[in-house]
């Protein structure tokens, strides 16, 4: 009978007191900021993973299991690059106290950290789709859902074999190096540290450039046309074979400068991969098949609101994304964004 | 039709029941190999030196039973659900909420309650993956299972991340034994003799459930399914309802599902937690023991998990040093199984082995022409030489540019 | 009668169908052709009659009973049936397999969805019933798929899967039947083969047939009526003699351009 009472206190905490407890904490303005920002961040850097999963998934019919670990493998590259470029042995030690000219350079190395961990990343993923998955896009979708969980094994394993079980993170004086950079000034308002503020920043520079490319630029554009007709790509003188790999390896740098942000911003640990994974699909079901800009609304959404819930009762907020998922699948079950069978 | 004798082809075939026919030999073939089962614990604890132990069978048998109900929408419907630990754990929790908080400790009034609760958990999940098939369906199965997955988790009363144990409460003056689940009289604390009993009644039910899911499979209702698999609007357009059957097949998978966990939590008492019996690599460990035992079979999934489980405790006792220390690799090898699997054995391995897969014709070759071995490892080896060089190709064209 | 009335169906800026009205079957085992450019019209109307989509504005009337509510499996039982354009049958099953499909699915011998339907379709194997083989052997016959009754759907010639499609259509014993180009991608030789079995079987059941079809030869030989679309509405119809009479309407079918 306990069991009742609890399931009982726990509705009724939801009910009354507690959960607007709860939203009073969070609305109170200072947190307010600080945890919608926070989530605006986590937000954008979701949306870059799932971009690049529901890229893959709109233009090589793929779903990609193993992208999550492509996010954590970048993550952990990124630690080996940090490692290299940063520090009194590399290309510059974090600066100890806020200069304008070092702080922002250094900001600089961090961004390029995030680049080459992303540069790395391309080759990665054309070998990836070249030798494993390309054989299979006449199979069924069964194949290559197996295929691609066997890819996310295998990269789970690789990850701690290369750098160990436990967390690595950036060096508290890294961060503070960026946070020193006082971004109250420079944007009026808010506690937020200044690397959040970068995070975002540089996220909204990659989402930007990545809608640009498929819109504007010739590549981007044959892509498309791949993807709705790929005879007629073909007679056009496209190989769809490269394309395809093109994309692939286009996914990976996204996942893979996601993981970087979310090492500089934390740490690379094990296991950060499959949550990633999961939280991807929430926002694609959200978001919408095949939408970029589902993906971003749907990010943005969710990483919202796991940060307002961590506010609010932490103990849901592993289930709150799910939460609004549930609701969207009541509400429009093709996604915010989705039409039915509609591509990139 | 009752059981009896009848000729076809003139050779001689024994029907055991309505839709299921088989030769002298594979009934031979059955009853050794059901023999086998019941003795399996025997033989797990006679020998320290076979990789067979009584945990990971067991463990093998309940997935592969929750993987034949998976099959149902698999094999028929052609519809992928990367969530089906949502009702193997529902069993499973259900079970030790059962016994834990409201003491029931009878095994026959916590199995069928299990299979209650993960049916209705199917109506429900089901009723959310109505609107869609393909991928968008898997989607939405994975991110319900992972809801499933984190509320026990959130919650310090259902155990949180270790889980409950399915146990009794401890009360002044009973011992621990006393706590356990119960058949009838007997106790199921896990000695040798409770434990040969639950697996021969695990194996009983297995059994009769696979007979059932033959009876489904053959049925109208399962033709049904095979259409909608095959071409879902030309079912539609042929008059059929179609969201109402996937909506059947789903609740009738998940009952699978909830038998599957109850006897996991019967068996396995300090095992259920989110992580054992709810997590996507539960809902991953089902969805690829269904795969590898093979489309076109029935037993396949079983048999699957079997051996999946056999292989999965192998493979975890291999290790590797690497730069970041020396861990064992058991996801790792599973990882490259599959992959064989993937490209040698489109049917799954039982599928690929019966007569006229792939595999089996292709020993049948090899019988007849033993020289042939040549010819394939070269074929391998320069189809992997050609892939390598593709990749460098790709490679230098992505950074480089097309020339 | 199966009728259209004020139909009316756009996607975005894009009107498919406007302001529709048409009757088909005033009587009984009318064969009726649609014809237009590409892009007129044609097959989203079949989709609007028989519930693939639903309409924005209008109503589709089933003898006197309106069904546009209806789910598009509710108005097969009725009696509405139609075929694809682009084939749809079960790939993995022969040919017998598809058709027996079709007649189980028609025979409710698949349980329909009450209780006593379902348990009966859960537990009653398709013992063959010799009504149904009958049934079978007959469709084959008058298809002429003896010799690929065996076979899987997905090796057959484009020409037989056209048929088996349509012989599917007519397992259903359809009392109005809309077959969405049921020629195109057939070999000339083959293609008056489809339609003179088409007009046969229709004839003999008395079933009520609208063809969306390209070739005028053949709507010139068979139809009892014509109706021509064009950009979603009812260009016009008539007996078979309006494609020689009416300029315009040549002038869209044959003409430049289109």
């Amino acid at each position: 009978m306990t069991l009742g009472i609890e399931l009982l206190e726990s509705s009724a905490f939801v009910l009354q007191g507690g959960f607007l407890d709860g939203v009073r904490t969070l609305l109170q303005p200072n947190t307010f900021v600080e945890q919608t920002i926070n989530g605006l961040q986590r937000g954008l850097v979701l949306f870059l993973i799932a971009s690049g999963l529901t890229v893959i998934l709109g233009i090589l019919d793929v779903l990609n299991l193993a992208h999550g670990e492509l996010y954590a493998l970048g993550a952990f590259i990124a630690s080996s690059v940090a490692g290299y470029l940063i520090g009194s042995s590399g290309l510059m030690a974090p600066p100890t106290s806020f200069d304008p000219v070092m702080s922002f350079a250094f900001v600089g190395v961090l961004i390029l950290v995030a680049l080459i961990t992303a540069l790395i990343m391309l080759p990665i993923g054309a070998v990836v789709e070249t030798t494993l998955i390309r054989p299979i896009y006449d199979r069924s979708q069964t194949y290559q859902l197996v295929l691609t969980f066997a890819i996310l094994l295998i990269i789970a394993d690789l990850l701690e074999l290369i750098w160990g079980s436990q967390p690595i993170g950036a060096s508290f004086a890294s961060q503070q190096a960026v946070n020193d950079i006082p971004t109250f000034e420079l944007i009026g308002f808010g506690n937020v540290p200044s690397l959040v503020a970068m995070i975002i920043v540089v996220s909204l520079l990659v989402g930007a450039a990545l809608f640009w490319f498929f819109s504007r630029t010739k590549t981007g554009r044959i892509i498309r046309a791949t993807a709705i007709d790929r005879e007629m790509a073909t007679a056009l003188g496209v190989s769809p074979d490269r394309t395809f790999t093109l994309v692939f390896a286009l996914g990976s740098f996204l996942a893979g400068f996601a993981g970087a942000m979310q090492f500089v911003r934390t740490n690379a640990q094990p296991g950060m991969g499959e949550s990633a994974l999961v939280l991807s699909f929430v926002v694609i079901v959200v978001g919408g098949l095949g939408s970029l800009r589902g993906a971003v609304v749907g990010a943005i959404i969710v990483g919202i609101l796991e940060n307002w819930m961590i506010v609010i009762n932490p103990e849901f907020q592993t289930a709150a994304p799910f939460a609004v998922m549930v609701l969207i699948l009541l509400v429009k079950p093709e996604g915010l964004f989705g039409t039915w069978g509609e591509r990139t | 039709m009752t059981p009896g004798l009848e000729r076809e082809d003139g050779s001689l075939r024994i029907r055991l029941m309505k839709g299921l026919v088989v030769s002298p030999l594979q009934l031979l073939g059955i009853l050794v190999g059901i023999g086998l089962l019941f003795a399996l614990p025997d033989i797990a604890r006679s020998t320290e030196n076979l990789p067979i132990r009584e945990r990971p069978i067991y463990r093998g048998m309940v997935l592969g039973l929750a993987a034949v109900g998976l099959n149902l929408l698999l094999r028929h419907a052609d519809l992928v659900s990367f969530g089906h630990a949502a009702f193997f754990g529902t069993g499973a929790y259900t079970t030790a909420i059962l016994i834990q908080f409201y003491e029931i400790q009878s095994v026959l009034i916590l199995i069928p309650m299990a299979i209650i609760a993960a049916t209705l958990m199917a109506v429900l999940i089901g009723y959310f993956t109505l609107p869609h098939e393909g991928l968008y369906f898997a989607l939405v199965t994975l991110a319900f299972g992972q809801l499933l997955y984190s509320i026990p988790r959130g919650i310090g009363e259902l155990g949180g991340t270790d889980g409950l144990n399915v146990l009794a409460p401890s009360q002044p003056g009973t011992s621990v034994l006393d706590r356990f689940p119960r058949l009838g009289d007997i106790a199921l604390t896990g000695s040798d003799i409770e434990n040969s009993i639950l697996f021969a009644v695990t194996i009983v039910v297995s059994l009769i459930m696979l007979l059932i899911m033959l009876r489904i499979s053959k049925s109208p209702f399962g033709r049904a399914l095979d259409a909608i698999g095959q071409q879902r609007t030309r079912a539609r357009f042929l008059g059929l309802r179609v969201k109402r059957y996937v909506w059947a097949a789903f609740i009738i998978s998940g009952f699978y599902g909830g038998v599957a966990g109850a006897l996991y939590a019967i068996f396995f008492t300090s095992g259920v937690s989110p992580d054992e019996t709810l997590q996507v690599f539960v809902s991953g460990d089902i969805l690829y023991i269904a795969i590898l035992g093979g489309f076109n079979t029935l037993t396949g999934p079983f048999i699957g998990g079997i051996i999946f489980e056999v292989l999965a405790n192998i493979a975890s006792d291999f290790e590797l040093t690497g730069p970041g220390g020396t861990k064992e690799i058991g996801r790792m090898l599973t990882g490259i199984v599959l992959l064989i699997i993937v490209f040698v054995f489109p049917s799954g391995v039982v599928g690929s082995l019966k007569r006229g897969g792939k595999v089996r014709e292709a020993g049948v070759d090899l019988k007849n022409d033993p020289s042939l071995i040549g010819p394939w490892l070269s074929q391998a080896a320069s189809g992997t030489v050609a892939a390598a060089k593709r990749a460098v190709e790709n490679v230098r064209i992505l950074l480089l540019g097309v020339k | 009668m199966l009728e259209a009335k004020g139909l009316r169906k756009a996607f975005g800026n894009i009107v498919a169908t406007d302001d529709v009205s048409l009757e088909f079957g005033r009587e009984e085992g009318e064969m009726v052709f649609i014809v237009g450019p590409n892009g007129a019209g044609k097959s989203t109307l079949i989709n609007l009659l028989t519930g693939l989509l639903d309409p924005d504005e209008g109503e589709v009337i089933l003898d006197g009973e309106e069904i546009t509510s209806l789910r598009a499996d509710e108005r097969v039982h009725k009696g509405l049936v139609r075929s694809f354009q682009v084939v749809k049958v079960f790939e993995e099953m022969t040919v017998r397999e598809n058709i027996r499909t079709a007649i189980l699915i028609k025979e409710e011998m698949t349980g329909g969805f009450g209780p006593r339907g379902a348990l009966q379709g859960l537990f009653s194997l398709d013992d063959e019933h010799e009504e149904v083989e009958a049934k079978i052997e007959e469709l084959i016959d008058q298809f002429r798929l003896e010799d690929v009754a065996d076979d899987i759907a997905e090796e057959l010639p484009h020409g037989d899967r056209k048929l088996l499609d349509v012989a599917m259509s007519f397992a259903l014993d359809p009392s109005y039947l809309l077959l969405d180009e049921p020629t195109s991608g057939v070999s000339a030789q083959e293609t008056d083969y489809v339609i003179e079995t088409i007009v046969e079987v229709s004839e003999k059941q008395n079933v009520t047939t609208v063809t969306i079809e390209h070739d005028m030869d053949l709507v010139r030989g068979y139809a009892d009526r014509v109706i021509a679309l064009h950009q979603g509405s009812v260009h016009g119809e008539g007996p078979p003699s309006i494609l020689e009479t009416d300029d315009e309407l040549r002038r869209l079918l044959l003409g430049v351009g289109e």
